[in-house]
């Protein structure tokens, strides 16, 4: 049975607009869940209606077996971090973390015993007479974490709980928030814009675009095996290069380009002739490989226009001669977890290379593309051609 | 060395000056401070003719300079006649303490009535909220002397006529205080907090108390002033309901003082008047100066985005 289950979760504004359409989506007992989409996906309104802060316009929110539809959020018992962490300012930490209790009438005894656990669980044992303005932005965020884990909820709702810290402390939050979870084992949805933290923190990653799921799939399972366009944009950094080609017998047509595809190209079979949309990786693109060239890879010459060597790797921005498929539809759908895409019309590819290999701008160079690994996706539908 | 000097100058002039007034030019902000302290002295100056003249006997208000002291000294004499039964009107010690009562409840009331509406308002969605919230602040635009007559003859039909409630009711609704706390609401207490209230599990009375309150308590110290010295300065209503003497406040009691001045002349009852007035006038005073941090965060409201 599911910890969480959503179904036909629809969310209509007085205004018309429809800001989730028949999201379903169900949350295993101890399962966390990322919900993880560019602003105005909805994903917000989807968690704000599972804690009942938002009426439901048509659909089912179901606890376990129970339907929690009409309860109101206090009788939920849900535990919600804010984006904002919504500390009450003028309680110390030991009352902000203990409100809940104090609602429940728990015990003084017991109740300061849990507080007095939780803040050592989360390092603020030393602050439990400090007011929040007296806090770290960290510090915050552990305090909210507190007053949520102190109930010992049977669910756990995380509203973008880390985009207000730094990159520093966003990545060491990461695996405490993870830790606690292991530890609390509450069932967890949690909702980010963020795809690194998607991939890390979910056991299952639901992938919302305009109020519709796209995928919901483990994080691999997106990563490798994305369901449409949009997945397969918005899941990977640098993102993944897509192009339009033409499929002709075993071969695909990419600008003047000939790749043979092999036994991959099986599946493209009722595609003879017709447009597809090809998608690689930039870490498949591989420099050395053409020359090796063992049975069954392609090779894809591209001029370099920008590397930018990040010390690990290196990204090389390069130039075919095939036009980048929807990149202007995926640009403005991703626009704010990728704000800075380079000029699009000096490139539209990008390989991540080994530093070391050295390539510089100006350079041409032939990648080795296994074709097992390219993605293939219909340019009408977007879906996955598999 | 001396272009060096010329820069400390410089920074010297441009410390003296601490206030940048919107990136005014200096020439416009010295202007503005001078109408500013022009404004402040035509403001005080009834102010000191007032506390000046509460030490004059009633010949030396009249004939000495009004803005210095003449001899003899009368302040303590008449401070203790003011609050002396003087001619059977009743006395000051008790409009005052009238005054007192009607501004403490019609005030504290106002502030009560205003932090639960204004927090309702803005929390809140209901059918016709929008309605009500419009027609209490129209109330605004309707001045009491409009609504004098009909006022009064509401007041004869209820019972409400020499009644200390006649005051106080009325004195307790304060459309301002409402749209302030409103605003208030809205602009300093995140829709969060009370979220996270709700699902910690907090009933909407706890967290109205236990949340919300603690933190209008800045907004509402603006509306308790404002209410509390609308009622203490009130003369139209209580001159309207009022037929019974000790039921007066020090404003209509002293206006009664002030027509038997004119009209009989005698009595001695100028002194004690300026000096009523400035005694009625202290406690605003001391109110203001307490709470006037609240009072200034109060009134930029709305007009700045934090």
């Amino acid at each position: 049975m599911s910890a969480i289950s959503l179904e036909n979760l629809t969310k209509v504004y007085a205004t018309g607009v429809t800001a989730l359409d028949r999201l379903n989506l169900e949350v295993g007992e101890g399962e966390f869940v990322v919900l993880v989409g560019p602003s105005g996906c909805g994903k917000t309104t989807a968690l704000r209606m599972v804690a009942g802060l938002e009426t439901i316009t048509s659909g089912t929110v179901r606890f376990g077996d129970q339907v929690v539809n009409g309860v109101s959020p206090r009788q939920r018992d849900v535990a919600m971090v804010f984006q904002n962490y919504a500390l009450y300012p003028h309680l110390t930490v030991a009352e902000n973390i203990g409100f809940a209790l104090t609602n429940k009438k728990v015990p003084k005894e017991e109740r300061e015993r849990r507080v007095s656990e939780a803040a050592t669980a989360l390092g603020l044992s030393s602050m439990l007479n400090r007011k929040p303005a007296q806090l770290s932005g960290g510090q915050r965020q552990r305090v909210a974490m507190g007053r949520a884990i102190v109930r010992e909820p049977s669910v756990f709702l995380m509203d973008e709980p880390l985009s207000n810290l730094d990159a520093k402390l966003r990545v060491q939050m990461r695996s405490e928030i993870l830790r606690v979870h292991q530890t609390i084992g509450a069932a967890t949805l949690y909702v980010t814009h963020d795809q690194v933290e998607a991939m890390t923190m979910g056991d299952r990653v639901a992938v919302l675009h305009d109020g519709v799921v796209m995928q919901y799939a483990a994080p691999r399972e997106l990563y490798n095996r994305p369901a449409n366009l949009f997945v397969a944009g918005f899941i990977g950094s640098p993102e993944m290069n897509l192009h339009e080609a033409s499929v002709s017998e075993a071969e695909l047509v990419l600008g003047s380009q000939r790749l043979p595809l092999g036994p991959a190209g099986t599946v493209l079979a009722p595609y003879r002739g017709r447009k597809v949309i090809v998608g690689v990786r930039p870490e498949d693109l591989e420099l050395g490989r053409a020359t090796e060239k063992p049975a069954g890879t392609a090779t894809l010459t591209a001029d370099v226009r920008v590397v930018e060597v990040l010390g690990s790797e290196s990204h090389a921005f390069f130039s075919i001669d095939a036009p980048a498929a929807g990149q202007g539809v995926l640009a403005a759908a991703v626009g704010e977890a990728e704000g800075d895409l380079p000029a699009a019309s000096a490139h539209n590819g990008v390989a991540r290379l080994d530093p070391r290999a050295g390539v510089r701008s100006g350079q041409r160079v032939t990648f080795g593309v296994d074709p097992a690994r390219l993605h293939f996706f219909d340019p009408d539908t977007g879906g996955a051609i598999r | 060395m001396s272009e060096r000097r010329r820069l400390e100058r410089l920074a010297e002039r441009d410390a003296a000056i601490p206030v940048e007034l919107y990136g005014l030019k200096r020439g416009t902000v010295s202007v503005l401070t001078a109408c500013c302290v022009l404004f402040a002295v035509f403001t005080l100056i009834p102010l000191v003719w007032v506390i000046i003249n509460s030490t004059k006997t009633q010949a030396n208000i009249f004939e000495s300079f009004g803005f210095w002291f003449a001899s003899p000294f009368e302040f303590f004499h008449t401070f203790a006649n003011l609050f002396r039964d003087i001619d059977g009107d009743g006395t000051y010690s008790r409009w005052f303490l009238n005054t007192v009562l009607y501004s403490a409840v019609g005030g504290g009331g106002a502030t009560v009535l205003a932090a639960l509406g204004g927090y309702g308002f803005a929390r809140f969605k209901f059918t016709g909220s929008r309605l009500f919230f419009g027609t209490v602040i129209a109330g605004l635009l309707v001045p009491i002397t409009l609504v004098a007559v009909p006022l009064y003859l509401v007041y004869a039909k209820v019972h409400l006529i020499n009644s200390i409630w006649g005051m106080i009711l009325p004195s307790m609704v304060s459309p301002i205080g409402l749209y302030l706390m409103r605003t208030y609401v809205q602009l300093s207490i995140p829709s969060e907090l009370t979220d996270a209230a709700r699902i910690d599990g907090a009933s909407e009375i706890r967290i109205f108390f236990k949340i919300a309150l603690p933190l209008m308590v800045p907004g509402l110290m603006t509306v308790l002033l404002l209410s509390v010295v609308g009622t203490w300065n009130n003369y139209i209503l209580p001159l309207i309901i009022f037929s019974n003497n000790t039921l007066y406040p020090a404003t209509v009691g002293m206006g009664l003082w002030s027509q038997h001045a004119t009209t009989s002349g005698d009595a001695n009852l100028y002194p004690l008047l300026v000096l009523g007035g400035l005694v009625t006038i202290i406690p605003m005073i001391a109110l203001f100066a307490l709470l006037q941090r609240y009072w200034r965060s109060g009134l930029l409201l709305g007009s700045v985005a934090n």
